[in-house]
């Protein structure tokens, strides 16, 4: 009999059903949607934050001090540790090794152009480089990764061919010599001979001392400077987890003997991909390293990620209470407007538990099927919001249906008890007389 | 003495039943009719069609020489602004307004309002003393009075009354009825639909209907009607 | 004045009916108005943000940096004079940080290594991720002392309060360390001191390698400021670092994109609940939509009062929503970022519009109330 009342009150007036209905998918929706971005959004923004290139710094432990001005080393090719370029396929390694979006070696050395008639400086690195990883796959990686702000004019240098990209400045000095198409001739120094031709492909302008340099490829660097596989510094993009205090213990538990990390809070730190734990794995396979973050990208990062973070989750949560109060309002109306037939059923004898039963049953089942539908809705609504945000569409999150169920079940039975329980103090015949 | 209603072979459908089939009849100025008849037998539809509120599928009613048939939209809406007042059985006044503003509510529509004259309308029914009240806090009586003093207040030239005792009981029925007494002295024309005969006796004539038509006519009224 | 008398009517005997849909509508205002406060403060509070990433405009002699540096090599300069002047000129409020470098290759302990002469408190603040062991370089003419890098420090065998000696062809002079650098980049193997000691040292009076330039603002600000720095300097090269830039331009125009999207979302589901009331609504003022018709109401008139009661109600409940909003996004500023985002006025008179917008487009069952037959409400029978 109850089914049968609930399947009556179901048929009875569509249009209001209708609206309704749309109410109730679209909060749902909202609901959805928020959310699903909500639990996405803190990746793809330290995605974001790659495009401001490497976060970590690989050099030799041992070494001279480098003779660094705006990022390019001078220090003569015999002076100073170098790294092993054959090690750097173990990156891909590490527990972490997803994480790890792309490094870079670089090779600067002092050399001589016959174009310029004086010495030059020469940046050898990858643009786009293949490293044959420990377990038979490959990597491609390169300054297409590290160093996304580098744009040439032209194109950049084929992996390993005699060819070169040369800074603006010096492109502006003497623009007859350094222009694309052009070869010029490199030389370890000015008594080498006429020097190793390279064919110019682009013109590069950074604001940085790569402007005033040569860009070619590492492989061509090294053997011109007679250290055939090795490198000096290697930048490194990894996805990395703000720090927050358990990060920076673990951070100075690496140097510092006084502080330890017991055995699950390092298997959190490890775990995590916090900089210093990425950092720290990184060393372990590269032996004789010293690895740093680099701390004024690392810390912006982590800084704006967690704020911005934290602004999302206010913003999602003022999403979804704006979610609720459709749901529970559309509930609470619906059942306002129908005091009459409640009047009804209570003047034929039903008790307030039976009738407000049926109403309860009918809100419920209606938010649950608005919810399943809204669910739809939302997760559309969220890939075309991570589409047109982020550039790639949000991927849905299945653990999110029952949660929206729940809500949709929870929010309508609230919405529809306060209404019900004044209802259910009202004599029949004041509703009836349409009071 | 002038025609204040001319009704002709007036007829109104709804899908396949006729409400009124083929009506003819006319009230001069100051007549207080009485329209009776069992429930289905088309006075309401009547009452409504004169006072603009719906319209008919063909015939003509005349009221005040504007024929209602061939009015549009904006035409019935002066129509009823002007030449109307409507009596309903169940008062029918804005529940969030209080009884002065129910009755500036028809000055409102009609030009402008003009609050003291809505007073001593009220006054004028004997409700000086309730102006603020809100309907809720009057009795049924005294809501039926704000009503006849709403539907005065323009000075129409027929005063429709669909049953305006029906929702009251017996001492207010009086004073409502005294009430219609005297604008009957006064001169107004009154068509009442009611189905009390005890009612139906107070006016100058009745008009029967059933099924849609005209029954008799009892009056004592100068022209007799057609049948 | 009746017409204004039957809204304020309207409006309180319908206090009960219309709850929800002031509730929505305040709440929704006060969000729509936090998010718009705090869009614009997210924006100023973000770009301040990134300035810790360091400079990002960089003025260099046209001839641009020595194409290879040794002791004995002079560095391309410019006159310190010149560039400085020119930027005192530009309006400063832009502007973060500025300093100008002199930087060459000296020795210290017979090791090369590079020193920075510059305005050290500017460095600060251009560089607010280094961390010092000891105490700042606060005076611009403190030739007695210098900072050094910590891996310079631990080449060196430095500590704090040690004096270092430096030779530069054949000139040397001595400072006292008055601290330690930990800078988590290419600073950590350079030695800082005063502009006018290195310039002494160098005996190259007057004269800058570089300067850097931090200015606070959007990609299209700085490449403003820089393109005016330009065309004040057209002798030297005036150029952005574009890797602040860009990335900084992308990152803001996400966020910014996606506050807008919860923000409408959120109007949209304010809308449904305000439908959703109205719809309640207008079954209930059939009967009196029907009687002001029998009254000689027109259409117009009639649907008129009620779109102007459901547009009072928006702009009131905008009016609260946005009081309430700027308070949240006060609240929300500390919050998230430590300081407080003030309120901007402009955005109470845009949510009010945005609440009555809304509003209106939620009373289309009120507008439907038009098409109702009075005959239909009023038949006895």
């Amino acid at each position: 009999m109850f089914a049968r009342l609930l399947g009556e009150s179901f048929a009875r007036n569509p249009r209001r059903k209708v609206l309704t209905a749309a109410a109730l998918v679209i909060g749902m929706a909202v609901a959805t949607a928020t959310l699903t971005i909500a639990l996405e959004v803190g990746d793809r923004l330290a995605r974001e934050f790659r495009s401001l290139g490497a976060n970590l710094l690989v050099t030799p432990e041992s070494d001279t001090l480098p003779v660094e001005i705006g990022g390019v080393d001078y220090r003569p090719v015999d002076e100073g540790a170098y790294l092993n370029e054959a090690d750097l396929g173990k990156l891909k390694t590490i527990f972490w090794r997803h994480n790890i979006l792309g490094f870079t070696p670089f090779l600067d050395l002092p050399a001589y152009v016959s174009e310029t008639g004086g010495a030059t400086t020469l940046i050898g690195t990858w643009y786009q480089h293949e490293v044959p990883v420990p377990d038979g796959t490959k990597f491609e990686t390169g300054a297409s990764a590290t160093h996304p702000w580098w744009k040439v004019q032209g194109r950049w240098f084929g992996d390993g061919a005699d060819e070169c990209v040369v800074g603006a400045g010096l492109a502006q000095k003497n623009p007859a010599a350094f222009a694309i198409g052009k070869a010029i001739h490199v030389a370890q120094n000015s008594g080498s001979g006429s020097g190793r031709p390279l064919l110019i492909t682009g013109i590069i302008s950074t604001g940085d001392a790569e402007d005033n340099a040569v860009l070619l490829p590492l492989s061509v660097a090294q053997e011109i400077s007679g250290h055939p596989g090795k490198f000096r510094q290697l930048f490194v993009s990894a996805l990395t987890k703000p720090a927050d205090a358990l990060a920076e213990r673990g951070e100075r538990a690496q140097t510092d003997k006084n502080i330890q990390l017991t055995p699950t809070e390092y298997d959190r730190w490890f775990c995590s991909p916090y900089i210093s734990s990425i950092g720290f794995q990184i060393r372990t396979v590269l032996p004789g390293t010293d690895v740093h973050a680099i701390r004024r990208v690392a810390e912006t990062e982590g800084r704006i990620l967690t704020r911005v973070g934290t602004l999302l989750w206010i913003v999602t949560l003022a999403a979804l209470g704006a979610a609720a109060l459709a749901v529970a309002a559309t509930s609470a109306t619906t059942v306002l407007e129908r005091r009459a037939e409640i009047g009804v059923m209570k003047a034929l004898g039903a008790s307030n538990a039976l009738v407000g039963g049926i109403f309860l049953a009918e809100q419920v089942l209606l938010a649950i099927a608005g919810g399943a539908v809204g669910f739809f809705v939302g997760v559309g609504m969220a890939r075309f919001l991570g589409e047109s945000v982020f550039g790639t569409p949000a991927s849905p999150q299945l653990i999110l249906f029952p949660v929206v169920l729940a809500l949709a079940a929870l929010i309508a039975m609230i919405g529809s008890l306060v209404p019900l329980r004044r209802a259910a103090h009202f004599r029949p015949a004041v509703i009836l007389r349409g009071e | 003495m002038a025609t204040v209603v001319q009704v002709e072979n007036l007829r109104k459908e709804f899908g396949n039943v006729r409400a009124l089939d083929g009506v003819s009849f006319r009230v001069d100025a100051g007549e207080w009719i009485a329209i009776m008849g069992p429930s289905g037998s088309g006075k309401t539809t009547l009452i409504n069609i004169l006072g603009g509120l719906d319209t008919p599928t063909s015939g003509q009613a005349a009221v005040d020489g504007t024929d209602v048939a061939r009015l549009d939209e904006a035409g019935l809406t002066r129509f009823r602004a002007e030449k109307i007042g409507f009596i309903f059985q169940q008062f029918h006044l804005v529940p969030y307004l209080t009884a002065v503003e129910n009755v500036m509510l028809a000055q409102y529509f009609h030009s402008t309002t003009d609050e003291k004259e809505a007073q001593q309308s009220l006054e004028r029914v004997g409700l000086g003393d309730r102006i603020e009240h809100l309907p809720a806090q009057l009795s049924g009586g005294e809501q039926q009075r704000v009503a006849v003093a709403r539907a005065l207040i323009n000075h129409p030239k027929l005063i429709l009354a669909d049953e305006p005792t029906g929702n009251l009981d017996e001492a207010n029925e009086d004073i409502v009825l005294s009430l219609l007494r005297e604008l009957h002295t006064e001169g107004h024309t009154i068509l009442m639909v009611t189905h009390a005969p005890s009612i139906g006796r107070l006016a100058d004539r009745r008009i029967e209907f059933a099924h849609g038509r005209l029954v008799q006519a009892a009056a004592t009224s100068l022209k007799p009607e057609l049948a | 004045m009746m017409f204004w008398r039957l809204v304020l009517q309207l409006l309180r005997g319908n206090r009960g009916r219309l709850a929800v849909a002031i509730v929505a509508i305040v709440s929704g205002a006060a969000v729509i108005s936090a998010l718009l406060n705090l869009d614009l403060g997210v924006q100023n509070k973000l770009t301040q943000e990134f300035r810790t990433l360091g400079a990002n405009i960089v003025i260099s002699p046209a001839s641009g940096a020595p194409a290879h540096i040794s002791d004995a090599e002079v560095p391309s300069l410019m006159p310190e004079h010149d560039v400085l002047e020119v930027m005192q000129q530009l309006p400063p409020t832009q502007v973060a940080a500025a300093a100008p470098y002199l930087y060459i290759v000296a020795r210290a302990q017979n090791i090369p290594v590079v020193v920075a002469g510059t305005w050290l408190d500017q460095a600060q603040k251009l560089d607010a991720t280094w961390k010092l062991e000891g105490s700042w370089i606060t005076s611009r003419a403190d030739d007695s002392h210098c900072l050094v890098g910590r891996n310079v420090a631990r080449r060196l065998h430095l500590a704090v309060g040690n004096p270092l000696e430096l030779h530069y062809l054949e000139r040397s002079a001595q400072c006292s360390v008055a601290g330690i650098v930990d800078a988590g980049g290419a600073e950590d193997n350079q030695v800082f001191a005063t502009l006018r000691a290195v310039q002494s040292l160098a005996n190259l009076p007057g004269q800058i390698g570089v300067a850097q330039v931090s200015v606070t603002g959007t990609a299209p600000v700085v490449a403003d400021y820089a393109a005016r720095l330009a065309t004040a300097l057209p002798q030297y090269q005036v150029r952005p670092i574009r890797q602040v830039a860009e990335a900084e331009g992308a990152l803001l125009g996400r966020i910014r994109l996606l506050i807008v999207s919860m923000a409408l979302l959120i109007l949209i589901l304010t809308a449904l609940c305000v439908l959703g009331t109205m719809a309640a609504l207008a079954m209930e003022r059939r009967k009196d939509v029907g009687l002001m018709k029998s009254l000689g109401g027109s259409i117009s008139r009639i649907v008129g009062i009620f779109l102007a009661e459901v547009g009072v109600l928006g702009a009131a409940g905008g009016l609260l929503g946005a009081i309430i909003g700027a308070a949240l996004s006060y609240w929300m500023g500390l919050r998230v970022f430590g300081t407080a985002i003030s309120p901007r006025w402009e955005v109470f008179p845009t949510t009010i519009v945005l609440m009555i917008v809304v509003a209106l487009a939620g009373a289309l069952p009120l507008r439907m109330l038009g098409n109702v037959k009075p005959a239909e409400i009023l038949r006895g029978e």
